[in-house]
């Protein structure tokens, strides 16, 4: 059930909430929505989760609304997505700027909330049948090569007669209730990747369909190993890849790709083990399988011609809009932003982004939020489309750049020095990014500022780390804590904080070994080190050549660092220091990548290798070089 | 070629022309015709410098979350509506005050900008500070303490901006959601202020040539930072967006943008 529809400007005033669900919501979602999701440039997304409850948002950039929809997590309404559509049109229509209070439109919405949870209702049903219609239907191919008669189970006695008849939802009850039995069986097969495609062949699958599409799958994969040969599998392995590609952007990235790998690993498994319960499974299975294919197939056939009339319709409809209409557009300037017209330039504009080193990724997300924010806007007059997205794109890039937070160091430190304690400062990243460099460029700095820096070499791996970081110390004059090496440096990290405080250092300066994000005992003994002694500032330090690497590392960071944390707060990632920034010319994508991926803003940038080599990031100058 | 030197030909007849019958006017009126269109261009131009500096803009800043949509809309139509959600994009209006509408003759309309407070929208401050008349940096008054650091931080960047100072722009601490019991004092308020944004001086102030943040530095050396110290006047107000209660926000604006 919907919790909560509200309809807000730009400008932040409410014009309308539901009243009939008038229940008060916990927390501020709606707050947090737009200062985590829309004002970070992830409006592209489909949805947004929020403790207990799950978003959904449009926009009508042309008047400048916002349509937000809020519900319970841990239902899966079919009907939002609909509805926010609907609501938006309905309502763009009684809209007027001078008008602040909607009341007349709680009737307008009621009707609307039937309607859209009415034709959730049938897109349900009818996906159920969909489903098990496309699975029987792959099943049915496989399983004309060699399928015994088999036992005549109750089931499969039904499903003679089923065969012969028209397609029924009966038919499907009972074949169903089929597959429900079949589920025991299939639970000890490694047929997990099965159910996950049928997931992706739906957008929004409730639990009973995920339920039942187990059953489903699950036959279909025993069918599939017990068939003769290679061409069982090829049809498999070719079915699934190919819903999988329309399935919906999922955020947790690694694990459906590793699903899809896994489909084919348990075809050829399967082959060789579970015999016993492959065959029993195959023989029951069998026969209504043959029996279905022929009703089944001529119906998914006919589907398939719908899909593709559809689409020829579509494009006739693109080409109308031909060159000459665009160019008057441009200059008239009424037009409003379609998602076709904006596709061009959009891609134009990611691939810029791409040749300065920005994260494929993190470019194509910028671009659907981009395209988010204007469609349905209105061209000012004498603009060109390819201006419009430019002038936005880079407002997107400025406000992202633009710290959340104030980065000012100096006056941290000096809240520190009141309270009497030292302000920690921890560098962490990978390999051969220039922490400990860097970590010299930092004292250096901090010294000029008459504070009273100590070092501490908590980089107790790496042969020499620690000589160097005693050359340093002893040119810039600052006080050094080590401990050698072959030392836990959580500990060396404390005991350096103690001393700290005993002979009274304003800022101690932690050096860590460098460790790749995937090294699991190496990230381990990071967050030991970062939960025992609490630092204020965990400072990452990335290079400016790191390519799309750059996402992966500080995900991974940030993950490891939430994960292995022990007690309540868990520290993340506070702060950026983009190092061999004088390397690259014009490639400076990554400070983007970075600063999107963690959302902790660039606090140094280092552009050499002398002490005098930090300064801060200037927003508007890597705003200019990209988008140049 | 040739077409060219027919024009030419014509031009300068033209030209003859022209010439014959000016001086077929009697001069007098030729006189009094170009006294006439230059006293106007004239006019036209002072009375454009004069109407540039009375400029009727007001800034409404502060923190996101201190109240600012609400008083915004309280000023305009003497209520906040139903509630109001983190502005992604400033609210401007040029309008008479709610409350003046019952006044009699006629009331110059104020141009009031509301600017969203978000730190990611900071940069639209900077796109409204060139005209601004005046400012109201508005302060939650009852969660006070957790954002004063953040409040100073931004009040301290307005005030040594440097249209700010150039232009000796007032600014007016304004204190909301007063009508809360917890609520602090505006004389505490304003205490706490100075005293961070003495801090904020001492370590801004320690800047390398390099990264110059703020354009001017504000109070007395060598004294402890007090708003009476700013080039510009700084005061201090209590309001309550809520319920309506805006007369010391309203008589702030009229002071500087007169009715």
């Amino acid at each position: 059930m919907l919790e909560q529809l509200l309809i807000f400007t730009r400008g932040g005033l409410i014009l309308w909430t539901c009243k009939e669900l008038g229940k008060a919501l916990k927390g501020s979602p709606i707050d947090t929505l737009i200062r985590s999701c829309l004002l970070e440039e992830r409006s592209g997304e489909v949805s947004f989760n929020y403790e207990a409850y799950t978003l959904k948002w449009t926009f009508h950039n042309d008047l400048g609304l916002v349509f937000v929809a809020v519900y319970q997590r841990i239902l899966h309404l079919l009907y939002v997505d609909d509805l926010l559509s609907m609501v938006k049109e309905s309502f763009s229509e009684i809209y007027d700027p001078k008008r602040m209070s909607y009341d007349d439109f709680d009737e307008t919405f009621r009707q609307l909330r039937m309607e859209a949870e009415a034709r959730g209702e049938e897109l349900r049903k009818v996906k159920q049948v969909g489903k098990v219609v496309s699975s029987v239907k792959k099943q049915g191919q496989v399983s004309k090569s060699g399928l015994d008669g088999g036992n005549k189970s109750g089931g499969g006695g039904s499903k003679k007669d089923v065969g012969d008849g028209d397609k029924d939802k009966d038919k499907v009850g009972s074949f169903m209730t089929n597959g429900n039995h079949k589920m025991e069986d299939d639970d000890s097969d490694k047929t997990n990747g099965k159910e996950n495609t049928a997931d992706n062949v739906v957008l929004d699958p409730s639990k009973l369909m995920k339920l039942r599409s187990k059953g489903v799958r699950g036959r279909g994969g025993v069918r599939k190993t017990d068939s003769i040969g290679n061409k069982s599998s090829k049809v498999a392995a070719a079915e699934p890849p190919k819903k999988a590609t329309k399935k919906n952007r999922v955020w947790d990235d690694a694990a459906p790709k590793q699903v899809k790998l896994d489909f084919t690993d348990s075809v050829g498994e399967n082959g060789n083990g579970n015999h016993d319960h492959v065959d029993i499974a195959a023989a029951d299975q069998g026969e209504s399988m043959m029996d279905k294919e022929e009703v089944f197939s001529s119906d998914d056939e006919s589907e398939d011609d719908d899909d593709e009339a559809r689409s020829d319709e579509k494009k006739p409809e693109a080409k109308k809009k031909g060159w000459f209409s665009s160019v008057f557009q441009s200059i008239t300037g009424k037009a409003n932003l379609e998602r076709t017209d904006l596709e061009p330039a959009l891609k134009a504009l990611k691939e810029r982004l791409m040749t300065k080193n920005v994260a494929e990724e993190i470019a194509e997300k910028l671009c659907e939020s981009v395209e988010a924010s204007l469609e349905g806007k209105k061209l000012a007059s004498f603009t060109r489309i390819s201006s419009t997205v430019q002038g936005a794109m880079e407002d997107a890039l400025i406000r992202i750049l633009t710290p959340r937070r104030s980065i000012d160091i100096m006056r941290d430190v000096h809240a520190a020095k009141e309270q009497r304690r030292p302000y920690v400062v921890v560098f962490v990243g990978v390999n051969g990014v220039g922490k400990s460099t860097n970590l010299a460029k930092v004292a250096y700095w901090l010294q000029q500022h008459k504070v009273s820096v100590m070092m501490a070499a908590c980089d107790t791996f790496r042969s020499g780390a620690v000589e160097q970081l005693r050359t340093h110390a002893r040119r810039l004059q600052i006080p050094i804590f080590e401990k050698g090496y072959e030392k836990d440096p959580a500990v060396v990290a404390k005991e350096a904080i103690q001393e700290a405080t005993r002979n009274g250092s304003d800022v101690v300066l932690v050096d860590t070994a460098g460790r790749m994000q995937d090294n699991e005992p190496l990230m381990r003994a990071l967050s030991k080190l970062i939960n025992l002694n609490k630092p204020d500032l965990v400072l990452f330090v990335g290079e400016a050549l790191v390519g799309n690497d750059a996402v992966d590392q500080l995900s991974k960071f940030n993950q490891k660092l939430s994960d292995l944390s022990n007690s309540g707060t868990t520290r993340l990632i506070d702060g950026i220091l983009l190092t061999k920034f004088d390397t690259i010319d014009d490639k400076v994508g990554a400070a983007l990548s970075m600063v999107y991926i963690s959302g902790a803003p660039v606090m140094f940038v280092g552009c050499g290798q002398s002490y005098t080599d930090l300064k801060k990031l200037n927003v508007k100058a890597i705003v200019k070089t990209l988008l140049k | 070629m040739e077409n060219l030197e027919d024009l030419k030909l014509m031009a300068e007849q033209w030209t003859n022309q022209g010439l014959e019958y000016l001086q077929k006017i009697p001069p007098f009126q030729l006189y009094a015709a170009i006294g006439l269109l230059l006293l106007t261009t004239v006019l036209l131009l002072s009375f454009r410098l004069v109407r540039r500096t009375k400029s009727n803009t007001v800034l409404l800043s502060g923190l996101s979350g201190s109240g600012k949509t609400v008083l915004f809309y309280q000023l305009r139509d003497g209520s906040s509506h139903q509630g109001s959600v983190t502005s992604m994009e400033p609210n401007e209006g040029t309008f008479v005050f709610h409350f003046e509408h019952a006044k009699k003759g006629k009331i110059k309309p104020v141009h009031l900008v509301d600017v969203p407070g978000h730190s990611r929208l900071r940069p639209k401050l900077e796109e409204f500070l060139p005209q601004a008349a005046a400012i109201v940096f508005v302060v939650d008054a009852l969660e006070f303490l957790p954002n004063c650091r953040a409040a100073s931080e931004y009040l301290y960047d307005i005030l040594t901006n440097a249209n700010v100072v150039k232009k000796k722009i007032p600014v007016l601490l304004c204190c909301n959601k007063t009508d809360k019991l917890t609520a602090h004092t505006k004389e505490f308020i304003k205490k706490q202020m100075e005293k961070e944004i003495e801090k904020l001086r001492a370590s801004r102030s320690a800047v390398s040539t390099a990264d110059i943040a703020n354009d001017y530095t504000i109070g007395i050396e060598g004294e402890v930072f007090s708003f009476s110290h700013c080039c510009n006047r700084v005061t201090v107000a209590e309001a309550s967006g809520l319920i309506g209660e805006t007369v010391q926000v309203q008589d702030f604006i009229r002071e500087y943008i007169k009715p």
